[in-house]
């Protein structure tokens, strides 16, 4: 019988591990998540081991990397900035590698989960607080104060903009999350029909599967940007605040 | 060409100068960055919305709660959300992109 179209996003324990009552089994989706960083870890380093002036192809290929997301810290963040270039890079290439390798069949695509989004926008919510703090002390909170407002109001705007702000890190992840799921279960669905319609029939479904292969890599691309760029935005926030 | 050492180091100061002084004169400007596609940001603005929704709806749910005041805190606290969702797309459409607060919004009428 046919698979159902979810059951791609099923958590399989590879080693299982039980600390008392947690499981802390190493799942194929942490086995991605390795395979993520060090491929990313890879492709940084071997590319750049000749360090040649003319780049060769794998040397492009990095340095595309890497000046596409400067251009982006250095354009949002200006000078100040280039000391979280580390930190949006990172964040840049684990959503990309995690967005591309579950392309790749028979894989499995960690960026689906939203426990892993979540955490990632998180770690983005939390620093980017934390920066504004430690760079602005309470004077931060302001930010939530517009100048100018009568007092009868300022309940209802610092409400509305405490609202508004703690919405940032639930739209950051439910976004990435929701794009891949909505895009990997399409593929499947579409491949289901393939199936069902036998040899001759099933080519029309496989076509369109095609294209949309093309369309999620294009998506796994413009949501890695999207999380890198809003991240710089965040933290736009904090080191300026206005 | 060969440059001796000091000749090399005054160079990359005078090179180092000009370009802190490049970027220095341009500042970080509110640059229409979105240039995803139109999908990308309706898919955007759609998860704006209903993440602070859901924020308002959560928010007062817990309150609720917390004080016993159920269920006016959820009531209020939703359509808050519902504006805040609201003030979040009518941001990333502005080009204001994220910004908490008015005081950006004013000072750039200033500039134009």
């Amino acid at each position: 019988m046919l698979a159902s179209p979810l059951e791609q996003f099923v958590i399989k324990p590879i080693i299982p591990l039980h600390i008392g009552n947690t499981d802390i089994s190493f799942s194929q989706s942490a086995l991605w998540m390795g395979i993520a960083v060090i491929l990313a870890t890879l492709l940084m380093t071997l590319s750049m081991r000749s360090k040649a002036l003319v780049p060769g192809r794998w040397q492009n290929v990095s340095e595309m990397l890497y000046e596409f997301i400067f251009g982006m810290v250095n354009d949002n963040l200006g000078n100040e900035g280039k000391k979280y270039f580390p930190f949006v890079f990172s964040v840049y290439m684990i959503v990309l590698m995690g967005n591309l390798l579950g392309m790749v069949p028979y894989s499995f695509t960690y960026t689906s989960h939203i426990i892993v989004t979540g955490a990632l926008a998180l770690t983005v919510f939390i620093l980017a607080t934390g920066v504004g703090i430690v760079r602005h002390g309470l004077h931060f909170f302001s930010l939530f104060l517009p100048k100018g407002l009568p007092w009868f109001l300022a309940p209802l705007i610092v409400t509305i903009e405490v609202i508004s702000y703690l919405s940032r890190p639930i739209s950051l992840s439910v976004r990435l999350f929701a794009n891949m799921v909505a895009g990997h279960t399409m593929l499947k669905v579409f491949a289901g029909f393939s199936v069902m319609l036998g040899i001759i029939l099933g080519i029309l479904p496989m076509v369109v599967n095609v294209a949309l292969y093309g369309l999620e890599i294009l998506i796994a691309f413009i949501q890695a940007y999207v999380f890198a760029i809003l991240t710089c935005i965040y933290l736009k926030d904090a080191i300026e605040l206005h | 060409m060969s440059l001796t050492p000091d000749e090399l180091g005054k160079k990359i100061k005078e090179a180092r100068e000009k370009q802190d002084r490049h970027s220095a004169d341009q500042k970080p400007a509110v640059k229409a960055r979105d240039n995803s596609s139109g999908t990308a940001q309706a898919l955007r603005a759609g998860t704006d919305l209903v993440a602070a929704l859901a924020v308002g709806g959560f928010l007062g749910y817990w309150i609720d709660r917390w004080l016993g005041t159920k269920p006016w805190a959820m009531i209020i606290l939703f359509f808050l959300g519902f504006v805040a969702g609201f003030l979040n797309i009518y941001r990333s459409q502005t080009g204001q992109d994220y910004k908490i607060g008015f005081k950006e919004t004013t000072k750039d009428k200033d500039k134009e």
